[in-house]
């Protein structure tokens, strides 16, 4: 296996400190990347790449200055650190940066987790094209109403290297292999709606690559002449593939610099029953094999399994060091790492996919994917296009279209109906299909 | 060219060599960009950020396809690599190998810096941030937090092609961004301004910050207030200036012409027609002054310039980069833009804006009984193909009976991009180019702008309570 270190990264620090820093962090990310295009069974664009950036954190007099820069020959690099070291000195002091206390690194070994597939580096240009013109032969010139198809195999490699003043040392490698497809149907007049598929995986053997494209192209197929509805309450399901949009602002409102900043609709809230008793959420980091595990965050803090909320009480913010010391808490992490829902429905034992919650929800909308939208991160209050199927009777019933979903996120989590038990392995938090009650949606 | 070390032999050798399997077209695009930030956070200026990036794309187009490479290392080797990876997208055993000479291609300088970073110390930037900072907290008896960055990125460009063009860029952008946090009682709200040129630190004046705090004085002044309008279909009034996103998402997307290439776009087949009130002339501009989309010259070597996409309500024009010129037969139009030498030129909106109409603001208010008054959006999205497209909408006014009544804040607009065009029934004489940082994300971060006169939409469908 390539040996991907980089000594560039002790002699940054060692610059730093020589040329005057008090404390320094440096992080050396490596990134390998190739993609291949196919348009309608034709190879449209064939990507490579590869790139090393060197991050570098300074701490001088009670002042920080975060710099990055991808020149890494030795004279460019002491230029680069020496104006950077100037430049900190300029700012006003900040006394709760500098380099993490002690015991709250990460110590030990960090054990595999199971996240680099070594067969990547002798991936060939004719695997990748073969695998990305298999995706569209799939489908192409075999439907009506296909108009195109463009399909792309990508997988990289990436590798980061963290050290600090203090002698932390820390390393991480993670390879991926994405296949994807994007179909255009024939739709009313000169509509063209898109449709899209994909899989993701750690390990190439994992990676499911048979049915992209005709997946894209039924999911397509499935949404042709959509329907506008009432505006109205109605029960939505949120499919495995978009459902993150939900619990990404519940994320954002939990991290430090939200909660510092008076910016986030859970201030205040730790410890407090803010949610139902049905919702649940953990971080579970040392989970061998998930695209998000580890050993340490990005300052060198140890990770830990952490309940994030409990039966609806929230039990633990994202606090980084900085945020520790400004708050005066004890620090946890900076962000999520491996997401699970312990109170995923059951219904006689068996756990819940995306078929079951449709019927035991009954009536209402499926949502498949989001057309914009945003949230306000002070109140929680959110407006979204939404893109999905009206079902009853647990199955689908017509696609919708030109409908927005508008609430408050904590009445909605108040609102949860069901978690599922599928999310999807190739998503780096793995949010499985959601279903809340009574949302508001404005169409007609 | 000694910033990135290479000559005319080696530029020539570089595209002798991405040609020499056959390939229809070669360019190599050099880049070295800097960022310098400042943020001011919890009363004090006390993060700054710098960072530098340095490289070279090289392309090959063969047929309309695309092979692409890049280099951090401008050492010969590495660069040959490059050149030999993106040559790949042609299958043949050999090329022409010659370019056509070496022609410096001719532009106007749309973005000359009168002063530059350097001459506007940091402790000068600081200092300029802490007034913004003092100034905020005195706008509104709520405000608890003022978080204020400034940065500055400056992007130099080596550019040759297999045609012989061969260019200099230098592309600066200065970009200010002021939220305020503001807390009553248990409530807390934000609002945010912000403001972004092509220009030298000559843009850091007090008019400038007179007019941001303007700006967030007007943003806050109702937050606490404002609700939410009954959602559905209602006519919608769009204010002049940030209301072009409607214009960015409604129809400047399915006018880029790789979508209509590839047969993706709701508008593929309707160049020449009547698209909606011959009213409505809508421009796509890279030669606005200072403006931060702008482009001396695209990065595919052509020449920026003033691009009708619909001229009289007649569509006129996709916008083009060099693969979907090459397709429809027709010049590119200098819209070949990419995020930087990571990724390849693709058709990109520059400033994207509507001329002005005939009548007043106030008339268009006072047309409409029942709807909403927008003018503060965060972002946008749209479904090229089903040409469905929304916008959030920060802030806003209920229209009732002709008059803005209560605020409204936090909706999203869905609409579709063809209806919604040809839905625009009333186009005011004020429009403007709104100069906030916006930036496109279609696969690429692009620095791009827009702009509107007010405009009346008939019938949006608006997100809000029942």
């Amino acid at each position: 296996m390539t040996d991907y270190r980089n000594p560039i990264i002790d002699k940054a620090i060692d610059m730093a400190i020589e040329l005057g820093a008090d404390q320094a962090r440096a992080i050396v990310e490596k990134d390998i990347e190739n993609s291949v295009t196919v348009l309608n069974n034709e190879v449209d664009k064939i990507m490579s790449s590869s790139s090393s950036t060197l991050f570098l954190q300074l701490y001088i007099d009670g002042r920080y200055g975060s710099f990055s820069t991808n020149m890494l020959r030795e004279d460019e690099l002491r230029k680069f650190i020496a104006e950077a070291v100037e430049c900190t000195r300029l700012i006003a002091p900040d006394p709760c940066r500098r380099l993490p206390e002690q015991e709250w690194y990460f110590k030990g070994t960090a054990a595999d987790l199971g996240q680099f597939d070594p067969k990547i580096e002798s991936l060939s240009g004719e695997e990748r094209i073969a695998k990305a013109l298999a995706a569209s032969q799939e489908v192409w010139g075999k439907h009506r109403k296909l108009l195109s198809i463009e399909t792309e195999w990508g997988d990289e490699i990436e590798y980061s290297d963290i050290a600090d003043s203090q002698g932390f040392r820390g390393q991480t490698l993670q390879s991926s292999y994405t296949i994807s497809a994007n179909c255009s149907i024939k739709g009313r007049g000169d509509e063209k709606p898109e449709s899209w598929w994909y899989d993701g995986a750690m390990f190439a053997d994992r990676l499911k690559c048979e049915g992209i494209g005709a997946t894209a192209l039924q999911r397509g197929l499935d949404s042709l002449n959509p329907k506008k509805l009432k505006s109205g309450k109605y029960d939505i399901v949120i499919e495995n593939t978009v459902s993150s949009k939900m619990v990404s602002p519940l994320l954002a409102a939990l991290s430090g610099g939200n909660l510092q900043q008076c910016n986030s609709f859970l201030r205040d809230a730790l410890g407090k029953k803010v949610f139902g008793d049905n919702f649940t959420m953990v971080d579970r980091p040392h989970t061998p094999g998930m695209a998000g595990s580890r050993w340490f965050d990005d300052n060198g803090l140890a990770t830990a399994d952490r309940d994030i909320i409990r039966d609806g009480v929230v039990s633990s913010y994202f606090i980084s060091d900085y945020y520790a010391r400004k708050m005066q808490m004890d620090p946890t992490i900076s962000g999520a790492s491996v997401l699970r829902f312990p109170k995923a429905s059951g219904i006689d034992g068996k756990k819940l996919n995306l078929q079951d919650i449709m019927k035991a929800v009954d009536r209402g909308i499926l949502i498949t994917d989001f057309n914009g939208g945003n949230y306000n991160h002070a109140t929680g209050d959110f407006s979204y296009g939404v893109i999905g199927f009206m079902f009853e009777n647990g199955v689908p019933v017509h696609p919708i279209r030109e409908m927005n979903i508008t609430g408050n996120f904590i009445q909605l989590w108040n609102n949860l109906l069901h978690i599922g038990d599928d999310g999807r392995t190739c998503s780096k938090w793995m949010i499985p299909t959601l279903a809340f009650a009574d949302v508001n949606f404005s169409g007609i | 060219m000694p910033l990135f070390g290479v000559n005319r032999d080696i530029l020539e050798r570089l595209i002798s060599l991405a040609l020499s399997r056959g390939g229809d077209y070669a360019d190599v695009f050099f880049e070295y960009s800097t960022s310098n930030e400042l943020t001011l956070r919890d009363g004090e200026v006390n993060t700054v950020e710098n960072s530098a990036d340095y490289g070279v794309g090289i392309r090959v187009l063969k047929d309309g396809r695309t092979g692409y490479a890049y280099s951090e290392s401008t050492d010969m080797k590495d660069m040959e690599r490059a050149a030999l990876t993106a040559s790949c997208i042609a299958d043949g055993l050999c090329g022409s190998a010659n370019t056509i000479g070496f022609r410096p291609v001719d532009f106007i300088d749309r973005y000359p810096m009168k002063r530059s970073w350097e001459d506007f110390s940091l402790l000068a930037r600081k200092e300029y941030l802490q007034q913004i900072n003092d100034r905020a907290f005195g706008l509104n008896e709520y405000v608890t937090k003022v978080i204020a960055n400034l940065a500055f990125d400056h992007s130099r460009i080596l550019f040759f092609n297999s045609l012989g063009d061969y260019y200099c860029d230098e592309r600066p952008v200065v970009s200010l961004v002021t939220s305020c946090i503001l807390t009553k009682g248990s409530q807390s709200e934000n609002a945010t301004v912000s403001r972004s040129f092509r220009m030298g630190s000559e843009m850091l004046t007090p008019a400038l910050q007179d007019e941001i705090c303007a700006e967030l004085s007007k943003n806050m002044e109702h937050l606490f207030d404002a609700g939410k309008p009954k959602g559905g279909k209602m006519p919608v009034v769009m204010g002049a200036g940030s209301s072009g996103i409607l214009l960015h998402e409604a129809i400047g997307h399915a006018f880029e012409a790789d979508f209509n290439r590839k047969g993706t776009s709701i508008f593929s087949d309707r160049m020449g027609q009547k698209i909606c009130s011959e009213k409505i002339s809508v421009v796509d501009d890279g030669t606005l002054p200072a403006n931060r989309g702008s482009v001396n010259v695209d990065d595919e070597g052509v020449v920026g310039q003033k691009t009708y996409m619909v001229k009289d309500g007649i569509l006129t024009s996709y916008l083009h980069d060099r693969i979907s010129a090459a397709h429809y037969g027709v010049a590119p139009t200098g819209n070949g833009r990419r995020e930087s030498f990571r990724f390849n030129p693709i058709p990109r909106m520059r400033a994207t804006y509507m001329e002005d109409g005939d009548c007043s603001e106030e008339d268009i208010i006072h047309s409409v009984r029942k709807g909403i008054y927008v003018d503060n959006f965060t972002n946008g999205q749209v479904e090229i193909g089903a040409g469905d497209f929304t916008f959030y909408v920060k802030s806003g006014y209920l229209i009732e009976n002709g008059r803005l009544t209560a605020p409204i804040k936090d909706v999203n607009i869905i609409g579709n991009g063809p209806e919604a065009l040809a839905d625009i029934t009333a186009i005011a004489a004020n429009s403007r180019v709104d100069n906030g940082t916006w930036t496109c994300g279609k696969d690429q971060y692009c620095l791009v702008s827009c702009g509107m006169p007010s405009v009346l939409v008939k019938s949006l469908t608006v997100g809000g309570s029942l």
